[in-house]
């Protein structure tokens, strides 16, 4: 690493110029770029878990191609190359980005904090190539940790998105799709006995 | 088709006969409201949050499982430029407790575990404060620690608390036993049980690897002190706090802090959650950590832990150990269950009662044709992390060891376990006591056999259950061989706890524009999109569309109560309270519209803010031209704790051993469920996903706490050494989900998502001993306990 007293990244389209060093205000050499995202620039879409590079939470797109898990990157290493974080991903024009439109399309997300990196894993994929197969998307997530188990409905928006149309690890069957000559539904709304929860000589009224 | 029999008389059920309602909105798929905030990278959690002022905590944790704290010397950190407060046992300006009924203080001259805290520190950063915890000097004398309930219940064993003695912790607790304790099930006789048994089955199983859920963000807070304020009781007057905290309730953590700090008044906000499972609710060591800082530095002070500080100290799953001896007669029907269970509760017992009550409660309905029970129950502290809270709440555990010892009678009988679950689970009528002390009468589905018989049949168990202990394939070389195996469990929790929702629809004031519906209650969101359930609820029940409803923002203060995310309650009870709501608030619009048109109030109805004549519908008035002037229309309504629905869910595993590593790996998973009436079509086939992940279905083969004994730590205290199931991994995972409407509230709804996975350990190692051919109990079943089990090491 080169000594110097400042460094300037892209983040976003958008130039920034840091001074190094431990002064107030100053970006010290051992800060993390996540770290720089989240505290200095207020872009807390990208999000700390593990802090030490297991769990894709933290993962931003570096010079248009590589996802980098910004916990574990130095925020000095980045001097005059770009960073594309989950706020740099809808165009103010043209709207969200297909990744993230189809994230909504199909649920792929429960809570939600793992969610950004996983889109921005996807993208890097997608950016380097655009028809990944369903083994090569599972892949390419491999590194991102989902507890909410997200996983079925990410790979069903990812694989569509790619032209997967068949590959589906997920069946739900729903009983009233396989009920032949169903009764006809019912028009009016009928309020339950149980609906004000007074039935029972248990409860606590 | 289910039959059942009354009496005499014998009832058939048809599915097909159960007439489904017509929903605008309830059924479907809607993205839920913070969806494109969380795609966006937008969503503000409670790290993305900072109050003005505000310091950082951190804590002084310690490294010995159960010692005495002979010296403390802060004289270090307190010099550190930038360095606000240290506070140790010495000088906590209040004495706090910790845990339920209270146990111990926040701060003790002892230790209990290993990352127990020993000092909070507050600095202007957090890199400061980590610096002075390193600079606090601590010379610890060495204790005798006990790891498991086993060891801790025995007489002579190393004593932890006073208030424990024995380390026995009390039985039941006031809160969630109002009759008084309750924690063994003595019903029947158990020897003319075993006597009316043809296979009897006696064994020790243990479910105690106290496995980590693992939410993505860990446990945090924001804790301002707020002052001491006039109080009418207390004359000195009473300390207020505003709490922000990665709380999936703020009800439970309001409860919980107000009892640990002295006729406090707390104020709790949460934000998204960025998972729970259950786990961050009460967080009271984060929570009182960082609001004794706060009262000490008289600035708001945020601690965050971090992942280490999380896996290592934070609460885990209770260990469970099971000693039990069961009957089961000719048919298949358990006809008696004797033992004992022993939970672990780790070093701090904070709720454990409840989770104690809904694991006896769970085995009930599992086995709900049993007549005759002594099921006794021990809780225990050790020098182990605390135990908490984790979704499947007690119950898991405990299904965990009992359904692993059934298999032993169930193989005795050379019974097929689907038949043998579809008959003994709970159906209507059957009764059961659950974690409140009191006896349950099910009204819920006729259809769980039927679902249990349909997941196994697009699992294709019929062809893949081959008997006992007998592979279904074996390779060429004979090298892997497959087995499947199964487990039910059920929960009836859903209508746990009471609730209270105000629906307002609001007027548009200046008449061009809809009106809006403002719903107010405390709820979270966690992830299961209770919220947006929610709106779409009052919007079905005032038949507007969903984006015209609203919600408040979660917090204890400014909403009516709700008990908050726990036990699959959330869409339920708040969905019960809002319809209520919604409902009288409608009922006073339609009264007005009564006297506009003439007509009997059952003549109307609503639809997108207006009142319309319904075999006339052309008649028809925006409802604010009928209302008072720019006033709302308010509903209140609530939801009262019952316990009478329970749930169902089947999980059957397919897995294939390799028989010279030992290494299991699972083929596929299918799941089955009656769930009543689907509230959101994606979210529900994400509750039932969910199963695989937060320390469920994989706790039987890979996931566990390894606990180095020789120094009480936690080996696998970082996201590397803690095994966790990858992308790459997730299988095939089939559901068959039915919609019975069950009538637990208007939109006749059951909550599946605490025990979705919850029956998918046993399960596994049903499947493990079928593959290889010998019974595997224990867990987590490894390569080195497969490979026992075949007597191959
Ligand atoms: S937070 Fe960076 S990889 Fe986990
Ligand atoms: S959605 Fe919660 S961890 Fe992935």
């Amino acid at each position: 690493m080169i000594k110097q007293d400042h460094i300037t990244i892209t983040i976003n389209g958008k130039r920034y110029k840091f001074s190094v060093g431990d002064g107030y205000g100053e970006v010290p050499p051992n800060e993390t770029l996540a770290d720089t995202l989240r505290n200095r620039l207020g872009l807390t879409g990208t999000k700390i878990s593990c802090n030490e590079g297991a769990c894709g939470c933290c993962t931003v797109i570096v010079d248009g191609k590589d996802a980098v898990a910004s916990c574990m990157a130095l925020t000095v290493e980045f001097d005059g190359r770009e960073v594309l974080t989950v706020e740099g991903l809808e165009d103010p024009v043209k709207g969200l980005d297909p990744i993230q439109q189809a994230f909504i399309d199909e649920y792929a997300f429960q809570c939600g904090y793992c969610t950004p990196g996983i889109i921005m894993v996807a993208k890097a994929l997608f950016i380097n190539n655009e028809h990944p197969t369903p083994e090569q998307i599972q892949e390419a997530l491999s590194g991102n940790y989902c507890r909410c188990i997200s996983q079925y409905t990410v790979l069903r928006a990812l694989n569509k998105l790619a032209g997967n149309e068949d590959a589906e690890l997920a069946n739900i069957v729903r009983a009233n799709d396989e009920i032949e000559n169903p009764i006809p539904v019912r028009q009016v709304l009928h309020l339950s006995p149980y609906a004000n929860g007074s039935s029972s000589s248990h409860s606590i009224d | 088709m289910s039959e059942k029999n009354y009496g005499e008389k014998k009832f058939e059920y048809n599915y097909r006969d159960i007439v489904q309602p017509n929903y605008r909105h309830i059924g479907k798929y809607m993205p839920r409201k913070e969806a494109k905030d969380i795609v966006t990278g937008k969503a503000t959690f409670l790290d993305d949050y900072s109050v003005p002022d505000m310091i950082y905590g951190k804590i002084k944790r310690s490294p010995w499982p159960h010692a005495d704290i002979v010296s403390i010397d802060t004289s270090k950190a307190e010099a550190l430029e930038g360095v606000r407060a240290v506070i140790t046992h010495k000088n906590m300006p209040q004495k706090w407790g910790l845990g339920l009924p209270v146990q111990r203080l926040l701060l003790e001259p002892r230790v209990y575990h290993v990352g127990d805290l020993v000092a909070l520190v507050a600095a202007d950063t957090p890199e400061i404060a980590e610096e002075a915890c390193e600079l606090i000097e601590v010379e610890y004398h060495q204790l005798q620690p006990v790891y498991s309930a086993d060891e801790a219940l025995a007489e002579g064993a190393p004593q932890l608390y006073e208030r424990f003695p024995g380390n026995h912790v009390d039985n039941g607790i006031k809160y969630f036993q109002p009759d008084g304790p309750w924690w063994q099930i003595i019903r029947g006789d158990c020897e003319q049980g075993f006597k009316e048994a043809k296979y009897i089955a006696e064994d020790k199983i243990e479910f105690n690897q106290m496995p980590v859920p693992g939410a993505p963000e860990t446990p945090s807070v924001i804790a301002r002190f707020d002052g001491i304020q006039p109080d009418c009781v207390h004359k000195d007057g009473v300390p207020n706090f505003t709490i922000w905290a990665s709380s999936q309730s703020a009800h439970i953590m309001k409860l919980m802090a107000e009892g640990r700090i002295p006729n406090s008044n707390v104020n709790i906000k949460t934000f998204n959650v960025g998972g729970s499972y259950g786990n961050k609710q009460s967080m009271m060591t984060a929570a009182l950590s960082a609001s004794m800082l706060a009262m000490a530095t008289k600035k708001p002070v945020k601690l965050v832990l971090t992942k280490e500080e999380q896996l290592m100290a934070y609460e885990v799953r209770l260990g469970s150990t099971m000693y039990a001896k069961v009957g089961m007669d000719e048919d298949g029907i358990v006809t008696t269950v004797e033992g004992k269970w022993l939970v672990d509760t780790g070093a701090v017992g904070d709720s454990v009662q409840g989770q104690v009550g809904v694991g006896l409660g769970e085995a009930q309905l599992v086995l709900a044709k049993c007549k005759n029970w002594y099921m006794d129950s021990e809780i225990a502290v050790t020098n182990r992390q605390q135990a908490g809270i984790v979704r499947g709440y007690g119950g898991q555990e405990l299904n965990s060891c009992l359904e692993r010892l059934l298999c032993a009678p169930m193989k005795a009988g050379n019974f097929n376990p689907l038949e043998v679950f579809k008959k003994n689970y709970i159906s209507p009528g059957d009764c059961f006591t659950w974690r409140d002390g009191r006896n349950w009468k099910s009204r819920s589905s006729f259809f769980f056999p039927e679902a249990m018989q349909k997941a196994a049949d697009l699992f294709g168990w019929d062809k893949k259950w081959v008997g006992w202990n007998k592979p279904y394939w074996v390779s060429e070389d004979g090298r892997k061989a497959r087995g499947v195996g199964m487990g039910v469990i059920g929960n009836a929790d859903i209508s746990e706890d009471n609730t209270e929702a105000i629906v307002r629809i609001i007027p548009d004031l200046v008449g061009k524009r809809a009106s809006r519906v403002v719903i107010e209650t405390d709820i979270t969101e966690s992830g299961m999109g209770t919220r947006s359930n929610a709106c779409k609820i009052a919007a079905e029940v005032l038949n507007v569309p969903v984006e015209r409803v609203i919600i408040t923002e979660p917090g204890s203060q400014y909403n009516p109560s709700n008990y908050g995310l726990c036990g699959s309650r959330g869409v339920i009870t708040t969905g019960k309270a809002i319809a209520n709501a919604a409902m009288e608030a409608k009922k006073k619009i339609l009264e007005r519209g009564a006297i506009y048109f003439k007509r009997n109030v059952d003549q109307l109805d609503t639809k997108d803010f207006m009142v319309y004549v319904r075999d006339n519908p052309e008649m028809q008035v925006p409802m604010f031209k009928i209302w008072d002037k720019e006033m709302s229309v308010v509903g209140y309504g609530k939801h009262l704790e019952m316990f009478d629905v329970p749930s169902c869910v089947s999980l059957f595993v397919d897995v294939e051993v390799d028989l010279e590593t030992g290494h299991t790996e699972i083929l596929d998973l299918a799941t089955g469920t009656d769930i009543g009436q689907i509230i959101d079509a994606k979210a529900c086939e994400m509750q039932l996903e969910g199963g695989w992940g937060s320390a469920c279905i994989d706790t039987a083969t890979f996931e566990e706490n390894v606990l180095d004994k020789q120094t009480g730590r936690i080996m696998t205290s970082n996201m590397i050494d803690y095994k966790w199931r990858t992308f790459n991994e997730f299988k095939p995972f089939n559901a068959y989900v039915m919609e019975s409407q069950i009538d637990s509230f208007m939109f006749k709804a059951l909550g599946v998502g605490e025990v979705s996975g919850a029956a998918g350990a046993s399960a596994t190692l049903m499947a493990i001993s079928n593959a290889i051919g010998a019974d595997v109990k224990e867990y987590p079943a490894t390569p080195a306990v497969v490979l026992k089990a075949m007597d191959k090491i």
